[in-house]
């Protein structure tokens, strides 16, 4: 039988070695628990704002998760009669008009007749864009048209973008209308 | 235990739109994967580390010779007895009161066994690289967005579909539902089956098919390979349960021989013991 000869100093040693191991193993850390505060739920703090799909005329309500910086997710709206909830495969993918790699944040100009996008300013664009339109608008503006008031221009277009959303739609159209343009478009197709 | 749920497919009400495998993406912020012309409407040939669900594009001709087209939403079927689950070496696969199986990806050593493994072929491996540039890698699938389930939520792909193609239920409700929408659709589909293997002991997403699993690609008789099941039920608790006795023996070892030293030493110190 193997005897075991401790003196005082050995016990003692022991002894506070082994309760040292307890306490760490039984009252101080759970594993679990730190691992499962370590991954928050995606999108347990954002902001929810309701909108519309952009893509085609049903009109589905999404739901757009917010944080700080970023669009962090976005799923159909429950609430919407239209779509409850559901979405299709592309609008689905409606956070990348925000998100994606490939948007173009910059304003860009192509000069008539160039084939090179070139990178502008805000302020040129800006004061660019009234003053041709102001121009071009003086110059084809028709008062009237086989007796009937028309109060239109037929020298300037608009092409909508896919991507713009229900109130930037609107605001377009708005403008557009109160300039005189007839040739309103919208690029989406589905 | 809590309650089982199930993902019920039904393919005859899927209109192919792919939104399930976008939602998917969306939710677990996978990437995009760009792929080359398959010859056929499908995207993706398989599921992959990054694309946890495709769905899947099949051209049969039926019984009467006419084309049927065949879509099917395809991801991990979430096995009750999960091959996966048993072959990993690092217990990193787990059963979650859902009845879902998921992949602990801190745990995981990406061996690639429960890729091997998978009766349905839907684990992937990904490889990564550290910021010393070492490569690691670790095995990725579809979770069923248990994530959401614990929160109340229902999985991101049935949530968007619009054809209710997709639901998410109880599991014997789910079950229920599925047989009767075969003998619903049987005068049209008189292949009409569930397809809820019980080779794997029943899956947590069950199908309603209009033809043989086969027709689908998928298995018609999944098993949990008889390797797996030698592997975990027998081999790994004997080889635990050894590696646990040779420890045992090792510490045990360790202290007698500390102690009978000490006292060796002692008595040597003390010049009591025996010189020749």
């Amino acid at each position: 039988m193997v005897e075991i000869n401790l003196n005082r100093r050995q016990f003692l040693k022991l002894t506070g070695a082994t309760a040292a191991t307890l306490a760490v193993v039984e009252l101080g850390f759970n594993e679990k628990e730190v691992h499962a505060t370590s991954k928050e739920f995606k999108i347990a703090k954002t902001n929810v704002t309701p909108t519309i799909c952009a893509f085609c005329g049903v009109g589905c309500g999404i739901l757009v998760h917010t944080d700080d910086k970023t669009v962090v997710y976005t799923e159909g709206d429950p609430d919407s009669p239209v779509n409850e909830g559901t979405l299709c495969s592309k609008g689905t993918t409606i956070r990348q008009v925000y998100t994606s790699e490939k948007r173009v944040t910059k304003p860009m100009y192509r000069a008539p007749g160039s084939d090179k996008w070139v990178e502008k300013d805000w302020d040129w664009m800006y004061k660019t864009i009234s003053q041709r339109v102001k121009e071009t608008r003086d110059k084809s503006f028709v008062v009237e048209e086989n007796g009937i008031q028309v109060n239109k221009t037929e020298a300037i277009a608009s092409l909508g973008g896919a991507a713009l959303d229900n109130e930037e739609t609107y605001l377009l159209a708005k403008m557009m209308r109160g300039l005189g343009v007839t040739y309103l478009e919208h690029q989406a197709r589905i | 235990m809590a309650t089982e749920y199930v993902k019920y497919v039904d393919v005859t009400k899927c209109d192919g739109c792919r939104a399930c495998m976008v939602a998917c993406k969306n939710w677990n912020d996978l990437p995009a994967e760009p792929q080359d012309f398959l010859g056929t409407m499908q995207s993706h040939a398989n599921v992959s580390a990054d694309t946890w669900n495709v769905l899947t594009f099949v051209e049969h001709e039926n019984s009467e010779g006419k084309l049927d087209y065949l879509f099917r939403h395809s991801s991990c079927y979430h096995c009750t007895d999960a091959a996966c689950e048993k072959v990993c070496p690092e217990n990193a696969i787990s059963y979650t009161d859902f009845g879902t199986v998921v992949i602990d990806q801190d745990t995981c050593v990406g061996c690639g066994y429960c890729v091997q493994n998978c009766p349905f072929d839907v684990i992937s491996l990904k490889t990564y690289k550290d910021k010393n540039g070492d490569e690691y890698r670790k095995a990725h699938k579809c979770t069923m967005c248990t994530d959401r389930l614990e929160e109340g939520l229902q999985p991101a792909c049935v949530t968007t579909c619009h054809t209710e193609a997709m639901e998410f239920g109880e599991k014997e409700a789910m079950i229920k539902k599925a047989e009767k929408r075969v003998q619903e659709i049987k005068d049209r589909y008189p292949n009409a089956n569930v397809y809820n293997p019980k080779g794997v002991g029943g899956t947590h997403t069950i199908y309603v098919l209009t033809e043989k699993p086969s027709v689908y690609g998928m298995p018609e008789n999944p098993k949990v390979p008889t390797s797996a099941v030698l592997w975990k039920d027998y081999a790994q608790p004997i080889g635990k349960a050894m590696v646990g006795g040779v420890a045992m023996a090792l510490a045990g070892a360790f202290v007698a021989n500390k102690f009978f030293d000490k006292k060796n030493n002692q008595e040597n110190r003390d010049g009591g013991g025996s010189h020749e």
